[in-house]
């Protein structure tokens, strides 16, 4: 009773492996390895050269993702389960950039407290790698391990102040709800697999464009992947988890995981859904606009009642991830055909990714002096900090979507996506879109009054010191910001590259 | 019944006989001893001494970071099996892969070892 | 195949009830020795399957590694090792009513995808011909090609997991 039976030599022939492709990836888990070994050697005496290596190595890795995307060739590796083309290059472009700027943050966070640098630094690394996997992973176990390797550090980090009692309930909330859902969307790939036989997405996709395809058991399927990734971009009612794990995390954390990690649920859902599930917009189209109306709406009306500043922005970002979705909700209805949504998606995604990171890095400067996360401690701050007061204008209105700053330019491509379709659905979610984006004026202005208009809280008007790394962050957001606004080309070329070169 | 089945037969086999061995002896010595229960009796065997306290001990976290380093290293055996019996097969590709497959899971342990969580004091 | 069905029909009751037990048991360690039935009945499941590396694995990994440290969990915990009534709460009406849902849903739609799907008979197969219709070491092979980017992240994913728990777990 031999358990285990060998293979039989012939029939295997060892992939192709194009090193060129796997650069990014490759120069990253060296990187990795280095902090760990690094930490190590060091016993947490070179805490600045760790973050320096992190940080350094996070832009060694942005030199191949530049080689390959001037190379411009689709390379498609094992079988179509890994593919490198221009849409994984635009979001590695984009994982790279946020995972930097998530470290010039942390740096002087972490330094201002007694934390575990090095491990920190790891686990971050680790996260981003997750999530360039995720980017380039087209079949059903490397989204599975991607997604875990994108999730499972992300849940150690948002509890990284272990002592405190916040940062505990941030963590087991999202570890308890994240496992849940992983499992709820592993079920679901699993009865995919069982009607498919296959994992790589491109076979699915053409095994569930046929007759047979439209079983109970393939629409199942798709709910359950759909509502596994809903939980990781937190569209509503799978949202609980965010404020509480957005407020009890450390910032950076907060920040990286409403930016980065929510841009690697929406990566892995337009894999899924525009390459595996083409054939079946009868089932996604309408959960879509569902998730879609509802995450806008409850995040939009709860982020009205918000006192701190950080369960604010959670609700906001719950809110932009429901204009994310708007185009989901309309892709089998477009004339160019469901390719076509992409592009808004991955605009609004990139613009998101610049307003929102520079949302927290304001938060983590100002809560350098107020030491609070309050709203009404913003009081005044145009007095003692009028640099810091534009940037937070800059931001918040750039949430809003008042041109002429980057936010506007993603409205308007999802709306324009909306008016595209041209159906009474389109056009009923345009209008819940439309009275969201008023509500969310308020709220956004409110925090621009208080800053502006209202008196210091406590009177004292020291001048905020901000540190480089994040003097470095936020002109980086704010720059950024501010150049899509007036040029949106620049993000719309990126927007357009980011379809599959297989769609229509 | 295949063939295939009929190997695991013999577990099936060893099974029943495994439960047989137990329900026989217990149940022999059920139908046999007398019957005269005492609380001394019922208490629990500590070589002589009585015990003390309650059974329940919050045990310590290094237990667990123990249980931790070996669900990780069981893993790795689960990778290991398959490419062991095509080792020829593989050739020098799989040799690399699996390489550096164990190198990172190593650096695990030397991290481990290096931040003492080993030391058993 | 009438010895298989049998067997597959001992071993389906002894996993349903165990898993019942797992949920309904009021002591945490009774619930943990009992998903080890849950998860080696499974297991000989897998065996009725023909599928065996998969049962090897389940044994292994599950089995062996998991229910252990399920175990060295408990064991962390405050809580006392007896009965606990506290386990309940007042939504396990609402909970079951969802539950049988669930199970109403999932058994419907397996049904109306496989229900009339027969597997082969392995009647009379011999092993040589079941393991070259299945592809000797298929796992090894997928593992070499097209899960070959999984398989080395999934030491990463490994070694970031034992990372981050040692700094969580750790007492300074």
């Amino acid at each position: 009773m031999d358990v285990l039976s060998g293979p039989v030599a012939g029939v295997f022939r060892a992939p192709d492996v194009d090193y060129h492709a796997f650069a990014p990836e490759l120069v990253l888990v060296a990187v990795l390895v280095a902090v760990l070994v690094v930490d190590l050697v060091l016993e947490g005496r070179g805490r600045r050269l760790v973050g320096g290596l992190a940080g350094i190595g996070l832009l060694a890795a942005m030199v191949p993702v530049l080689t390959l995307a001037v190379d411009g060739a689709n390379r498609s590796m094992v079988g179509g389960a890994y593919v490198v083309d221009d849409f994984a290059l635009v979001f590695k472009g984009l994982f790279l950039i946020a995972g930097y700027v998530t470290m010039l943050l942390s740096s002087d966070y972490l330094a201002d407290d007694d934390y575990y640098e090095g491990e920190y630094y790891f686990l971050l690394l680790s996260s981003v790698l997750g999530m360039m996997v995720m980017a380039s992973s087209r079949d059903l176990i490397s989204i599975f391990v991607a997604l875990e390797l994108l999730s499972i550090p992300a849940y150690m980090l948002a509890g990284w102040r272990k002592r405190d009692l916040k940062g505990n309930e941030a963590t087991l909330k999202y570890y308890l709800l994240g496992v849940f859902a992983t499992g709820v969307m592993l079920y679901g790939m699993s009865l995919i697999f069982g009607i498919t036989g296959e994992t790589v997405l491109t076979e699915i996709g053409s095994k569930l464009q046929g007759p047979g395809a439209s079983l109970p058991l393939v629409s199942l399927g798709i709910v359950f992947v759909i509502v596994g990734f809903a939980f990781k971009i937190s569209a509503v009612p799978f949202h609980s988890w965010a404020p509480d794990t957005y407020e009890g995390a450390p910032t950076p954390i907060t920040a990286f995981l409403s930016v980065a990690s929510k841009a690697g649920g929406f990566v892995a859902l337009m894999q899924l859904v525009f390459i595996g599930f083409l054939g079946r917009d009868d089932v996604w189209q309408p959960m879509f606009w569902v998730l879609a109306a509802l995450t806008m709406t409850v995040g939009n009306l709860i982020a009205l009642r918000q006192t701190n500043i950080v369960r604010m922005l959670a609700y906001s970002s719950v809110a932009q991830a429901g204009y994310m979705l708007l185009p989901f909700a309309v892709a089998g209805d477009l004339a160019k055909g469901p390719g076509a949504a992409m592009g808004p998606m991955t605009t609004y995604l990139l613009i998101y990714a610049a307003m929102n990171l520079g949302a927290f890095a304001l938060v983590l400067a100002v809560a350098r002096k107020t030491r609070s996360g309050e709203i009404a401690s913003y009081g005044g701050l145009f007095e003692y900090a009028p640099g810091l007061t534009v940037l937070m204008s800059i931001f918040v209105f750039a949430l809003a979507g008042i041109p002429p700053l980057g936010g506007w330019y993603g409205k308007l491509v999802v709306f324009k996506t909306l008016l595209d379709a041209n159906t009474p659905w389109a056009i009923v979610l345009g209008v819940i879109a439309a009275v969201n984006s008023v509500i969310a004026l308020y709220y956004y202005a409110s925090v621009a009054r208080e800053m502006w208009m209202r008196p210091v809280p406590d009177g004292d008007t020291t001048p905020v010191r901000v540190p480089a790394g994040l003097t470095a962050a936020l002109s980086l957001c704010a720059v950024a910001t501010v150049v899509i606004g007036v040029y949106p080309q620049v993000v719309a070329r990126f927007g357009d590259l980011a379809v599959f070169s297989l769609l229509p | 019944m295949s063939e295939l089945l009929r190997a695991y037969l013999t577990v099936v086999v060893f099974l029943a006989a495994a439960g047989m061995l137990v329900g026989v002896s217990l149940g022999m010595g059920r139908l046999l001893r007398p019957k005269r229960p005492s609380a001394q009796k019922a208490m629990t065997y500590e070589s002589g001494v009585d015990p003390v306290g309650s059974i329940f001990g919050q045990s310590q976290v290094r237990y667990y970071i123990f249980a931790l380093l070996f669900v990780m290293f069981d893993v790795e055996a689960v990778f290991i099996f398959p490419w062991a019996l095509g080792l020829e097969v593989y050739g020098v590709f799989g040799l690399v892969e699996m390489t550096i497959f164990i190198v990172i899971l190593a650096l695990g342990l030397l991290y481990a070892w290096r931040k003492g969580v080993l030391r058993w004091v | 195949m009438v010895a298989q069905n049998i067997a597959f029909g001992v071993l389906a009751a002894a996993t349903s009830l165990a898993a019942i037990r797992v949920v309904t048991t009021r002591n945490v360690v009774h619930a943990a020795l009992y998903l080890v039935v849950v998860l080696a009945s499974v297991g000989a499941l897998y065996i009725l399957l023909t599928a065996e590396f998969v049962a090897a694995v389940q044994i292994l990994v599950y089995v062996g590694a998991i229910v252990v440290l399920l175990l060295f969990g408990v064991m962390l915990t405050k809580a006392t090792l007896g009965e606990d009534d506290q386990l309940d709460n007042d939504q396990r009406w609402l909970g079951a009513v969802i539950a049988l849902f669930l199970l109403g849903t999932l058994s419907f739609v397996l049904v109306d995808a496989f229900g009339d799907d027969k597997l082969p008979s392995l009647e009379g197969v011999s092993r040589a011909t079941l393991e070259a219709q299945r592809g000797s070491g298929a796992v090894g092979d997928a593992i070499f090609s097209t899960f070959l980017v999984p398989f080395e992240v999934v030491s990463v994913l490994l070694l970031a997991a034992l990372v981050g728990a040692i700094v969580l777990a750790r007492r300074d």
